[in-house]
Order: C-alpha cells, then sequence, then structure tokens
C-alpha cells in the first residue's frame, strides 16, 4: 500500500466563495422572479386589500383599518345569506352534476353504432363559453322567448308560464340547471376514464360467481370508482363554490338576493359597489373555508386509503 | 359434480369461424386439459362453456341440461383467470365469500367454508390481506380458494399458471393435481404448456384452427399422435421430421438417401413424412449408423444433451443423457429404433 497524501486545504479567495453560494440562486432566479410576481405579489397584495378602506369613487380612501371588515362581514345579513346560498347552489349543484355524469359515464361504456359520435357530441357542453351558457339558459327560462316555462305548464308543474328567475321560492334552481348542463362532461370524462381502466374480467369472474347487473356495479364498479369521484368531488366543489359567471348573467344575485353567493356577492361589492377592501375580506373568508374544506376532504382520503392497506 | 357434454359447437365472430364442429364427452370427475397454440379457439371454447361467450351453433351440456342461454350464474361453474381476477378492494376472506355472500348463506357457514379451503390452500395466515399485499403464487391461490369454497358442478382453468415463475408453476401444477385428487371435481383446463397438458390430464384435447386434432390419454398423444400436428406439438423438444417418398419399404429423403421401414408401415405410398421423438434417436459415432448428420450445436441442460443437428437439409434433434456427446465433433451418425418411428401420409395423418 502507498499512502496518498491528504491534499491540505486551502482557503478560496473570499470573491470565489461569494459566488459559489450564490450559484445556485443565479439558476433558480428565473423561475423564482417569475413564482413571485406571477403569485406571490397579487396573492399579498389582494390580501393586504382585506385590511384596507379601498373604495375607487372615494379618493380618501386606502387607509388601514385593521379587522373593521370582518366585524362588518360579521353583522352582514347579505353575507350570511349569500354562505347559505353557496351551500345549497355548490351542493345541489356538484350533487347533480355527479349524478349525471355517472350515469352519462356508465351508457358511454357500453358499445353501441355510433358511440364514438355520441361520446364527442356529449363533451359540447364543456366547449361552450359559461357567458354563454348563461344567456342561453336565461332565455330558455323566458316565458317570452323561452320553451321551458310552457313545457313545464303542459306538464301541470307550473301553473302559468313564468320566469323560474324571477321567483325568490324557485330562482336557484335556474343556474343550477345551467351549472348542471355546463358541468357534466367534466364528471362524464373523468368517470368514463375510469370505468374503462376496470379489468373486464372482474366483470366476469362476478358474473360467474352469481353477480347480478346491480350487484357487480356495487361492489365493483363504485369501489373501484371512488377515488376518482372523491377527488373529483373536491375539485369541482372548490370550482362550482367559486363560479360566479352564470350567477351574474342569469339573474344577477337576484331576485331579492335569493341567489346571491359568497362570490357573486365578491363581485357584486367588488365592481358594482366598487369597495374592493370588503371585497377583498369576502373573499378572503371564502378562501380560508375553502382551504378548510380541502383539508377535511383529504384527510378523510388519507385515512380511507390508509383503511385499504 | 357433473358429466359435460359438447355437442358440434362452431362459434364466428362475424364473419370468421374460430370453432368448428367440437364434439367431446367429458365424464364425471375427469380432468381435462385443452391444449393448443394461442389462437387455435381453447380459450373461446371454455368461455363458452362459462357463459361468458355465445354459443354460435351446436350445444353445451352439464349433467344433461343444455346450458346455451343461461347466463354464467346459472351454470354453477367456477372459473380460474389467468390474472386471478380478484376483487381489488376486498380482503381475502372477502375475496373468497363474495359467491356465498350472494347467495345469503348464513354467516357461520360461509366462516367455516372460507377457513377449510384457506387451509387447504396455506392461506389461513393471510385472510385479512388485500390482494395487492399478496405474491403472484398467493393471488393464485386465493383465486382457486374462491374457486372450492362454492363446491361447484365444474372447474374451469383459464392458464391459470402463465403469470407465475417457472419453479412456482411447477409447484402449483403438483398442488392443482393433487386437489383434483381430494376433490374429484369435473374440470376442463385451458394452456398452451404441452408440459402442464402432459402432467395434469387425465385427457387431453389437442386443438389447432379451430378444431379438435385428438383426444386421448397423455400417453396416447405421446405415443400415437393423429396427425402432425399433434406430434409436433406434444413433446420438448419436438419431434424430428424426415419427408420423403415411401416405395419397397423404405423412405428416400430429399438428398437420395435412405431409411429402411419397419414390415408393419406400409411398403410403398409415395410422399410422406417420418416423424422420430428426439430421445429414441441413437447417437452414434460418424459412419456408425443409418444417417450421418452434421452437428450444429450442442445444448446441456444438465439431465441431458440436446445436439442440433442438419440432416438432408433441415434441423434435426437428439436428446441423450450419454455425456460423451458434449463435444461430439462436427458429424455423428443417427440410426432410429424401428419401434419408435411415425409415418403420417401426404395429409399428415397417421398411417
Amino acid at each position: 500500500m502507498t499512502a496518498t497524501p491528504i491534499p491540505i486545504p486551502t482557503r478560496r479567495p473570499l470573491r470565489q466563495r461569494v459566488a459559489l453560494t450564490l450559484e445556485p440562486w443565479l439558476y433558480c432566479a428565473p423561475v423564482l422572479i417569475l413564482i413571485t410576481a406571477v403569485m406571490l405579489v397579487p396573492l399579498i397584495l389582494g390580501i393586504s386589500y382585506a385590511f384596507r378602506d379601498i373604495q375607487l369613487l372615494n379618493p380618501f380612501s386606502g387607509g388601514f383599518v385593521g379587522l373593521d371588515h370582518f366585524q362588518a362581514l360579521g353583522q352582514d345579513a347579505a353575507f350570511l345569506r349569500a354562505l347559505r346560498n353557496t351551500l345549497w347552489w355548490t351542493g345541489a349543484s356538484v350533487f347533480l352534476q355527479l349524478s349525471f355524469g355517472l350515469i352519462l359515464a356508465l351508457l358511454l361504456n357500453v358499445p353501441f353504432a355510433g358511440r364514438g359520435i355520441a361520446q364527442s357530441l356529449v363533451f359540447l357542453p364543456w366547449a361552450v363559453p359559461t357567458f354563454l351558457a348563461g344567456l342561453n339558459w336565461a332565455w330558455l327560462f323566458n316565458p317570452v322567448i323561452g320553451p321551458i316555462p310552457h313545457w313545464l305548464t303542459a306538464l301541470g308543474l307550473m301553473e302559468e308560464p313564468s320566469n323560474i328567475l324571477s321567483d325568490p321560492q324557485i330562482a336557484m334552481w335556474g343556474p343550477i340547471v345551467a351549472a348542471t348542463w355546463w358541468g357534466i362532461p367534466f364528471f362524464a370524462i373523468t368517470l368514463l376514464a375510469a370505468l374503462q381502466s376496470i379489468p373486464k374480467d372482474l366483470y366476469e369472474a362476478a358474473s360467474i360467481d352469481g353477480a347480478s347487473p346491480i350487484q357487480r356495479f356495487f361492489s365493483i364498479t363504485l369501489p373501484y370508482l371512488a377515488p376518482v369521484i372523491a377527488i373529483t368531488v373536491l375539485l369541482r366543489t372548490v370550482w362550482v363554490a367559486n363560479f360566479a359567471d352564470l350567477i351574474i348573467v342569469m339573474t344577477n344575485g337576484g331576485p331579492a338576493d335569493r341567489t346571491q353567493t359568497v362570490a357573486s356577492y365578491i363581485f357584486t361589492q367588488a365592481f358594482r359597489r366598487l369597495d374592493f377592501g370588503y371585497a377583498s375580506a369576502v373573499a378572503l373568508v371564502l378562501l380560508a373555508l375553502l382551504l378548510a374544506y380541502s383539508m377535511v376532504i383529504l384527510v378523510f382520503r388519507q385515512k380511507l386509503s390508509n383503511r385499504d392497506r | 359434480m357433473a358429466t359435460m357434454e359438447i355437442r358440434s359447437v362452431s362459434k364466428n365472430y362475424g364473419t370468421i369461424r374460430v370453432l368448428d364442429d367440437i364434439n367431446l364427452q367429458i365424464g364425471d370427475g375427469e380432468f381435462i386439459v385443452l391444449v393448443g397454440p394461442s389462437g387455435c379457439g381453447k380459450s373461446t371454447l371454455l368461455r363458452m362453456i362459462a357463459g361468458l361467450e355465445e354459443i354460435t351453433g351446436g350445444e353445451i351440456r352439464i349433467d344433461d341440461r343444455v346450458m346455451n342461454t343461461l347466463p354464467p350464474k346459472g351454470r354453477d361453474i367456477a372459473m380460474v383467470f389467468q390474472s386471478y381476477a380478484l376483487y381489488p378492494h376486498m380482503s381475502v376472506a372477502d375475496n373468497m365469500s363474495y359467491s356465498l355472500r350472494l347467495r345469503k348463506t348464513d354467516k357461520p357457514t360461509i366462516t367455516q367454508k372460507v377457513r377449510a379451503a384457506s387451509v387447504k390452500l396455506g392461506l389461513d395466515a393471510l385472510l385479512e390481506r388485500k390482494p395487492k399485499a399478496l405474491s403472484g403464487g398467493q393471488r393464485q391461490r386465493v383465486a382457486m380458494g374462491r374457486a372450492i369454497v362454492r363446491q361447484p358442478k365444474a372447474f374451469l382453468f383459464d392458464e391459470p399458471l402463465s403469470n407465475l415463475d417457472a419453479r412456482l408453476r411447477e409447484q402449483m401444477r403438483a398442488e392443482i393435481r393433487k386437489l383434483h385428487r381430494e376433490l374429484g371435481a369435473t374440470s376442463i383446463y385451458v394452456t398452451h404448456d404441452q408440459v402442464e397438458a402432459m402432467t395434469l390430464a387425465d385427457r387431453i384435447v389437442a386443438m389447432h384452427g379451430g378444431h379438435i386434432q385428438q383426444v386421448g390419454t397423455p400417453l396416447d398423444l405421446y405415443d400415437r399422435p393423429a396427425n402432425l400436428f399433434v406430434a409436433g406439438f406434444i413433446g420438448s423438444p419436438g419431434m424430428n421430421f424426415l419427408a420423403g417418398d415411401v416405395a419397397g419399404g423404405v423412405l428416400r429423403l430429399s438428398d437420395g438417401r435412405q431409411v429402411a421401414l419397419p414390415e408393419t408401415m406400409p411398403a410403398a405410398m409415395g410422399g410422406a413424412t417420418l416423424g422420430i421423438r428426439p430421445e429414441h434417436v441413437l447417437p452414434a459415432p460418424a459412419g456408425q449408423g443409418a444417417l450421418d448428420a452434421t452437428v450444429d450445436l450442442v445444448e446441456p441442460t444438465g439431465h441431458g444433451i440436446i445436439l442440433h443437428l442438419t440432416l438432408a437439409g433441415a434441423v434435426f434433434k437428439v436428446l441423450t443423457h450419454d455425456r460423451r456427446w458434449l463435444s461430439p465433433g462436427p458429424a455423428i451418425a443417427v440410426s432410429f429404433p424401428p419401434e419408435a418411428l411415425h409415418l403420417f401420409n401426404a395429409e399428415g395423418l397417421r398411417v
């Protein structure tokens, strides 16, 4: 064995050491700058508005008000109603979208002549801009130009052709129906993809084991779809809860705030009353609620998949 | 337990006929192996018996009841799939008891049956596991267990060992055989592996191109193959074939050399194929046998040596257990014991 001389560490000059330390940051810089500029700055600015008095029509506004907006929120009956409406609007929309999306996916998973065309047609609503969809449905519900009130009357569900959107009791159903029509394809696409990944021989094994089609659905299809359903419902809930376009276009929150959701309330506060400070505070509350909801769902999902193992 | 009868069954996919005039009688408790290359229709036939494929023509009877239009659940059969098809979200116990639960069997009976089957298959320690926590061999056992607990009239196996490694396959093969002896249930087993067919079957059904080529005991098929297909398919390495003309009690090869035929074979018949299994060929030093052949390759397998030769322009294999042939030199001679020769006519049928 020959002893190799141990190199004696020599101190590098200061400038070289600084350059070495900075090197990795230099490589990361483009991304860091981009993220900061595009995501962090607007987010922090938006959050800061919630603690400031910002009204476009008041040139003297702009000062720091602390938690004043949030205190006002606590007493704001319109906000509390919007919160309740949001729950109802989101729950009903997501439930209906999921139900019809699942049915559609199951139908499209069965081979039939012209399935390819049917599949692409079904996904059309997704391609329609929401603004257009909202207008379209608003007209459909309008007894002067739309057929739906007349059909409902003919079916005996309505006493005389009137506009659903102007009846405070049922106005919310208008945007819910439009949102359902528009959102079904999203569920149908994802669930169809999940359905097609279920091995065929599982169904064959089950049918030999003596399972009827309904039993096969509950013991194979549903357990297989469960994780996909969980994640799409989570995504969709957040999405729909934030989704103000249809409501703004169709009812503008009315009649009598009956269709005002938190999202449309934010829009109204910011762009109708031009009170950006208050709107930001409402938005911050919605953000906190949705974050909490996502956490609960994720923890729930984690528990489920842990139990699986 | 049941008898089964397949009467002139056929199957078309569109205009393509994949099974043609299949006839087969299966006795009570018999172990039948359907064997053939991929695409021969063996799996289709099994799936038709299971009720997973429609029957285009003919009749399938189990215990003298026509099954043609009955759904799978009405046929009282169990099937083991190549992919095992275990329900991934159910535990081993739930997988095995699924069919019993569907039939509303009472809990104590289910527990007792699952326990009995799991002990028999060595799964009793794994009952609470999910399939994804099991090895390939264990999953295979669960699939078998799922079939056993039902005590069906017949077991159907669709290449159940293809996804296992060689050693495990050997072990499971023996276990399936043992299980069949214990349960005595009528079984139909599909495989493309002729070793599985030989070791498992009471009777082998050799299939090719949608037709049954030969039905018989494993040794029947080995000793007296009905045609060139069966002769070439059964046995490993496969049978050697020498093509030529038979006249005056000898087979004249394409290169003009002659092989004497035993007196039991026809003395003259024109174009024919002579077959001999590699293990029956007697090797000898060059010039000291019936025919000389050049050596291409020597394959020692441990328990024997496979010599790859060229004879009359075709590949010819010899299987010997004599270690002297590990280095045979460039050429050797081969001789054929007369009783080991098979003769096939121009249509490929045994003479």
